[in-house]
């Protein structure tokens, strides 16, 4: 096979490694809030669920966790397909990770800002919306960059369970062809080159966010 | 005509673990007093500010400001601890100007001094701006409107800091040390803010301040605060010319060495 070729090939498996990336990524936000919230709760039972919720995942390899979901349990008779199972497992992973940055950001305001916003008597929402978060939002942003891209990386695991994304591809064409070096160089180029914009996106805003004020 | 309390110390007590921080204070401030608290450091002057201001809560005793009680609640004829939505309502007649500012970085200096009259006092956002623009041209900084707080001199957030907490219109306004954050030079200007704001009046302060003329020159009432009691308080020149105590006297000669 030719070079290009070769890429055509390879590239039929982007559309799949695009969309599990992004519904990953788009879930593991979400939950980085959800749950970086919970472990700052007042409520104890929700600290305590978002806390084990944390150790678990990150106690536990990503593979196991993608294995779990998609062959454990249906034997509980929970069925998906192996793209949900990808992006759920991808979510929850990454979430996880993520709701350490909100919450260490968060606590990294410093408390004078808290305080004056007590003496100017916004209410407790306000303070977080309209000053706390703004704030620990822009501290998040490096290592939401950095989640993003691990998450990209890891989208390559869903290859294992069935789906045929740019690494599935990638193995079957060497099966085929055994152009190893050819194949995995372009590989790698591929992921590079998406990972690429997304850094960039990321420290866009981030200049954005701060520029003049810092 | 009778001048009215506008906050009341009770008994107040407080702790933290087991250092007793303040000593059972017993203190009313009138509507439209100034009063200075003075003393050594860590001899709890600002903890009584803040207990005040609601961001300590006190161990022991009450606190009355306008009339109400500041961090309890009467329910069902039993006194309980305030609920968020009234200290939230009881602490809208306080203000407070912190050591260290505490501007809001990621906000312009007009938008620091518009955002709590816009989401607190519900102003609309042209009333909000423009009193914000009185009071920044009143503290001297209308050039600075759109500046972020990261490029002004320590004497310029103090003074939107001061701008922001005016705009709130609070009954008594709390400054804690001020100026003890800045470099000398830039003391008299913040200083000359505050003087002009004494003299106009209607507004009470509880001025804690290592500058002892500047208290004198301000202050209707001087209080000397020392390990968690009041050792004595008058009218600043008999407390300052005439001092009974020997730890105010001590404390006096140390700053009339100092300068
Ligand atoms: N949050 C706190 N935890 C423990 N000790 C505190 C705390 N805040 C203040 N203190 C102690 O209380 C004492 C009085 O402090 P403070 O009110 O700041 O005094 P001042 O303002 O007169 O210097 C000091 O000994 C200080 O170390
Ligand atoms: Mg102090």
């Amino acid at each position: 096979m030719s070079t290009i070729e070769l890429l055509f090939a390879l590239l039929k498996g982007l559309r799949v490694t695009l969309t599990v990336a992004f519904f990953a990524i788009a879930l593991a936000f979400v939950l980085s809030f959800v749950v970086g919230f919970g472990r700052l709760s007042k409520i104890k039972f929700i600290r305590a669920i978002s806390t084990i919720y944390v150790e678990v995942i990150r106690g536990t390899s990503l593979l196991v966790q993608l294995f779990w979901i998609y062959f454990a349990l249906p034997i509980i008779g929970i069925r998906m397909t192996a793209m949900m199972a990808g992006i759920i497992a991808l979510g929850l992973n990454g979430g996880a990770y993520g709701s350490e940055i909100v919450r260490s950001s968060i606590i990294s305001v410093p408390v004078g800002q808290t305080e004056a916003s007590i003496a100017l008597n916004f209410t407790p929402r306000q303070r977080m919306w309209r000053i706390i978060l703004p704030q620990a939002f822009v501290m998040m942003l490096p290592g939401f960059g950095n989640l993003q891209i691990e998450i990209l990386k890891g989208t390559a695991l869903v290859s294992l369970i069935t789906l045929g994304d740019l690494t599935y591809r990638a193995n079957v064409i060497n099966a085929s062809t055994m152009e190893t070096t050819k194949i995995f160089t372009i590989l790698l180029l591929i992921y590079f080159l998406i990972a690429w914009p997304m850094t960039r996106g990321i420290e866009w805003i981030e200049k954005k966010l701060t520029v003049g004020r810092y | 005509m009778k001048e009215n309390i506008l906050v009341k110390y009770n008994d107040i007590h407080k702790s933290y673990g087991d250092l007793e921080v303040l000593k059972g204070i017993n203190l009313g401030i009138h509507e439209g007093e100034k009063v200075a608290l003075i003393g050594p450091s860590g001899s709890g002057k600002t903890t009584l500010a803040r207990l005040l201001m609601t961001l300590e809560e006190p161990t022991k005793g009450t606190i009355e400001v306008d009339g109400k009680l500041l961090w309890h609640e009467e329910v069902n004829g039993k006194l309980q601890r305030a609920s968020e939505k009234h200290l939230h309502e009881v602490r809208g007649n306080i203000g407070m100007v912190f050591q260290h500012f505490h501007l809001f970085p990621h906000m312009t200096v007009l938008e620091n001094v518009m955002e709590a009259p816009i989401s607190v006092l519900g102003m609309k956002k042209e009333d909000a701006k423009k009193d914000a623009q009185e009071m920044l041209d009143k503290v001297g900084l209308i050039d600075k409107v759109d500046t972020y707080p990261a490029q002004l001199s320590g004497g310029q957030k103090q003074r939107v800091a001061i701008a922001r907490a005016l705009v709130m219109r609070p009954k008594i306004m709390i400054f804690d040390e001020p100026t003890s954050a800045l470099d000398p030079e830039l003391v008299g200007e913040v200083l000359d803010v505050i003087k002009d704001i004494a003299k106009e009046g209607k507004m009470g302060m509880l001025l804690i301040t290592h500058e002892m003329d500047f208290a004198m020159d301000i202050a209707d009432r001087v209080v000397f605060f020392d390990e968690g009691i009041i050792l004595e308080q008058g009218p600043p020149k008999e407390l300052l010319n005439n001092p009974k105590t020997e730890r105010l006297q001590t404390f006096l000669s140390r700053f009339m060495n100092a300068n």
